[in-house]
């Protein structure tokens, strides 16, 4: 009886997942493969003729290859601002839960204002204009990684508490220097969290739109979010070649979390055993 | 390793060689950068302006960027202004959103460059500020009114309506015979708002001091009958149960389909949807045609207009005279031919010199009687007041979908439209 109920639990289950995943997914490949007064129709039809291979060429073409510098820029961006947030959110984080002083109190409250206060978006181009930043992609990485410190921090502290004391303590006692307790002590242990930490960054960094918008202007500084407008305006929209390229600039981050697949689910379940 | 090293090194060098030989070919000329707007219109037509104007000036090198348009352009457009990060040359709308980017403050007036001879006055006053000029158009004007199937008029024996009533007539036939009489698409919000846009010349008709006594806070759309009526004509065609049955999730795409291929008669819409015909309906342009949006009375049967969206030069500007060329070779006759070539003609030039080529669709051919000698035109509110209210696409989907009534939606876009004239700091507000 038992069983029979979580049989029909997990059928629900994968049911729903492909109502809610798979689906949109397959309609996207299907969009990618009609011509253009076809998906103008907007309906989950089967495409009139073969217009994938059409709809890829012109998509990477547009605008004198827009796409490949897009692509190079997001690698960039997204590699780079995700190294700098793990690295400096786990040190703070590392910091905040060892040592407990009267300042920590600010530093919490400032750490949360970060996170629930939107920054406006005329000020920080003046500074950036002042700091030599804006427009470059340097400075686009700076913003990425200020953006999204506040939460990545808010979860590395919350897992350097679980770590025992006594371990930082042995470290010393055998003579590691402070950088040694936290980069061959410290930061491996927080694999778990790192992994959380990679995901959920990388996705909301290679995704972000509104933020390359405006702070990174000019066509070669483009993102593969931007190319998105290349395809779409106010009044028309080319529905074959948005989605050939939604579906272009889909697959590399999920080629990548397939490839990475196990060492993400065993890094979030070594987390979750470990309590 | 030594091997790798060796050959990153070469790499490097050959790196450099390169952005060295890049930057020097650069020096020599002059580089400008030219923000759009993404439309289909905009973007083939701005790629051929370049290359005809760097075929004539080697020395000049314009790059484009584009931008999204609607709400999140305006956004860009404003950021960028207040930053001093806005692009060389850049396109924009006339008319009311032109006074909402502060020209005075942010633009190069253009006042007493040559070309401004040529350009017609109805153009300069949508782009005039205080007295100077900051715009030259580039795009050709455009009429609001109703797109209609040619194929299916003749079918049912119809003619185009000179007044409301006969328009009315005409849709109880079309809808008798089965077919929708008036599309709508509601999905593109601003889709909404034609009916009461479109119906402006039957208002400055019936009241010629609208406009003013409008910006001066003295008339309103509400206590106005003539005004009113735009907003009762969007009710009339939803109750009368005209509008097709997915009217609320219909897109523009979908209109311009249903009006191309006959699937529905009338679609309210500007003229510049004739150039999309053909894309998302092909071989369809020549079946669609063009009348004003109807009024009450034939003898003074009349088209609104809009004036397109012109070039425009930031303050910040890199190189002055340059950025002046190419706008003066875009307000040119060479760049109407250029155009011509380029995208199908969507309405008449502004510039003095420009022809429309021999063979226009119907709708174009349909809307120039309203432009020429004894024909009867004048220009959309937005271009002859400052104040448009930035919620009436929402309000005029309410309104067309039946969900408020025409006098409570006049109402309450007064309501709306107060907010921004006291942003603007007009008097009477």
């Amino acid at each position: 009886m038992k069983r029979r109920a979580s049989i029909i639990g997990g059928v629900a289950a994968i049911a729903g997942s492909f109502v809610v995943f798979v689906i949109p997914f397959i309609f996207i490949i299907l969009m990618a493969f009609k011509d253009k007064p076809q998906s103008a129709l907007r309906d989950f039809s089967w495409p009139q003729g073969f217009h994938l291979w059409d709809n890829l060429v012109q998509v990477v073409t547009t605008r004198n290859w827009m796409m490949i510098t897009a692509f190079i820029n997001s690698a960039l961006i997204t590699v780079i601002s995700v190294t700098l947030l793990v690295v400096l959110a786990a040190m703070v984080g590392f910091v905040l839960a060892r040592r407990k002083t009267r300042m920590n109190g600010l530093i919490e409250f400032l750490i949360l204002a970060g996170l629930m206060i939107p920054p406006a978006v005329v000020p920080t181009i003046w500074l950036m204009q002042g700091l030599k930043l804006f427009g470059t992609l340097h400075g686009m990485i700076l913003i990425e990684v200020a953006y999204n410190l506040p939460f990545s921090i808010i979860l590395y502290r919350a897992f350097v508490a679980t770590i025992p004391r006594d371990l930082d303590e042995a470290a010393i006692i055998d003579g590691a220097r402070p950088l040694d307790v936290f980069f061959r002590i410290i930061l491996p242990m927080l694999w778990p969290v790192t992994v959380t930490n990679i995901v959920v960054q990388s996705v909301g960094i290679f995704n972000d739109f509104t933020n390359p918008l405006y702070y990174l202007p000019g066509n070669q500084n483009a993102t593969v979010q931007l190319t998105l407008y290349n395809f779409q305006s106010q009044y028309n929209t080319s529905y074959n070649l948005l989605f050939t390229n939604i579906l272009l600039i889909t697959v590399p981050p999920l080629i990548v979390f397939l490839f990475f697949n196990r060492q993400i689910v065993a890094g979030m379940t070594a987390g979750a055993v470990k309590g | 390793m030594t091997l790798n090293l060796k050959s990153m090194a070469l790499a490097g060098v050959g790196a450099l060689a390169v952005l060295l030989a890049s930057g020097a070919a650069q020096a020599q000329s002059t580089t400008l950068t030219l923000l759009i707007d993404n439309g289909p219109q905009t973007v083939p037509v701005f790629e051929a302006y370049v290359a005809a104007f760097e075929a004539a000036n080697p020395d000049i090198n314009i790059e484009i960027e584009t931008r999204p348009g609607g709400g999140e352009g305006d956004n860009i457009v404003k950021t960028r202004l207040a930053t001093g990060a806005m692009a060389d040359i850049f396109t924009y709308n006339s008319g009311s959103l032109f006074q909402a980017i502060n020209p005075q403050q942010n633009l190069l007036p253009l006042t007493n460059e040559a070309w401004q001879a040529n350009v017609q006055d109805s153009f300069k006053s949508v782009v005039t500020s205080a007295g100077d000029v900051y715009g030259a158009p580039y795009a050709s004007a455009m009429g609001g009114g109703i797109l209609y199937n040619i194929p299916l008029y003749k079918e049912l024996g119809l003619t185009p309506p000179k007044t409301w009533d006969e328009f009315m007539a005409n849709n109880e036939k079309i809808k008798a015979a089965g077919k929708v009489a008036v599309i709508q698409t509601y999905a593109d919000t601003w889709t909404s708002q034609l009916f009461v846009l479109a119906d402006f010349y039957n208002v400055m008709a019936a009241v010629p001091d609208f406009a003013e006594k409008y910006t001066a806070g003295e008339a309103k759309y509400a206590s106005t009958p003539a005004a009113l009526q735009g907003f009762e004509r969007l009710q009339q065609v939803h109750d009368a149960g005209y509008l097709n049955e997915d009217f609320g999730a219909a897109n523009y795409n979908d209109g311009i389909r249903m009006v191309a291929t006959g699937e529905g008669a009338h679609y309210p819409m500007l003229t510049f949807a004739v150039g999309a015909i053909e894309e998302i309906s092909p071989g369809n342009t020549a079946n669609v045609g063009f009348f004003a949006q109807p009024g009450n009375s034939a003898d003074a049967n009349g088209l609104t207009t809009w004036m397109p969206d012109a070039v425009y030069i930031p303050k910040t500007v890199s190189n002055e005279e340059a950025a002046k060329k190419f706008v003066a070779f875009v307000a040119s006759p060479e760049a109407c031919e250029v155009r011509n070539a380029t995208v199908n003609p969507t309405g008449p030039y502004l510039v003095k010199g420009c022809e429309l080529p021999a063979e226009v669709p119907p709708a174009v051919s349909d809307m120039l009687p309203y432009f020429a000698d004894g024909g009867n035109n004048g220009p959309a509110l937005e271009f002859l007041s400052p104040i448009k209210g930035p919620a009436l696409e929402q309000i005029t989907v309410e309104v067309g979908s039946g969900i408020r009534s025409a006098a409570d939606g006049a109402a309450l876009y007064d309501e709306d439209v107060r907010k921004q004239a006291q942003q603007l700091g007009l008097a009477g507000w």
